[in-house]
């Protein structure tokens, strides 16, 4: 299974990795998810989500669930792109795109990897007041 | 034996530091350097039923036996994505 795990304090450039994207022939399923930044958080309106990562923990985590993802789904490729640091409302922190060959495992496998990261990666967000975004 | 701590997330704010350095007894295990913590820390001790407890990459449960050189880190339930 090809593996991409890309964490960063650059924008997502979804053109880029669309462009990027390789199947092979067998493949006839590709899903793919942005998580985007909501203009409120419990309640409150907010400008921005502020991401802080444990980095090699995060890492390691998503290394650890690309390998369970890979025993259980017949997958040929999983890319994951995820923010950190201050993202504006409206722009995407988190990128992910599973590609196999039917429908049922890619939205399976995309749908469990998000819930087990939210679960188990090293990532918090803080929301930022509209006084503190520049 | 001496271990390392790391706090994230808003446990720095919490502790007041983003890390700290502990002298440990040889077997001391990892609940048992959180129960220190909790103490040194109030705070943090308020936190501590919803703490997550890594050694180096690694979760690991209250039982873990610490070695010298460890890295240890404590912080808040994740919210990725």
């Amino acid at each position: 299974m090809i593996r991409q795990l890309i964490i960063t304090h650059d924008p997502i450039d979804e053109t880029a990795l669309l462009a990027d994207r390789k199947m092979s022939a067998g493949m006839g399923a590709v899903v793919y998810f942005l998580g985007v930044v909501r203009g409120e958080e419990d309640g409150q309106a907010i400008t921005a989500i502020e991401y802080e990562a444990f980095q090699k923990m995060a890492e390691h985590q998503f290394n650890l669930l690309f390998e369970a993802m890979a025993k259980r789904w017949p997958i040929e490729s999983v890319r994951l792109v995820h923010r950190i640091g201050v993202v504006k409302v409206n722009e995407p922190s988190l990128w992910v795109e599973i590609v196999a060959p039917h429908r049922g495992e890619a939205f399976a496998a995309c749908q469990w990897l998000i819930d087990e990261m939210k679960r188990v990666v090293p990532i918090w967000k803080r929301p930022v007041a509209s006084t503190a975004v520049g | 034996m001496r271990v390392k701590v790391l706090f994230h997330s808003y446990f720095k704010d919490l502790t007041g530091c983003a890390e700290t350095t502990e002298t440990l007894a040889e077997g001391v295990t990892l609940g048992a350097l959180h129960e220190k913590l909790a103490a040194q820390f109030p705070k943090l001790g308020a936190m501590k039923k919803s703490t997550l407890l890594a050694v180096g990459v690694d979760y690991q449960p209250r039982e873990h036996v610490l070695k010298d050189g460890d890295e240890v880190s404590l912080f808040p339930p994740v919210q990725g994505g």
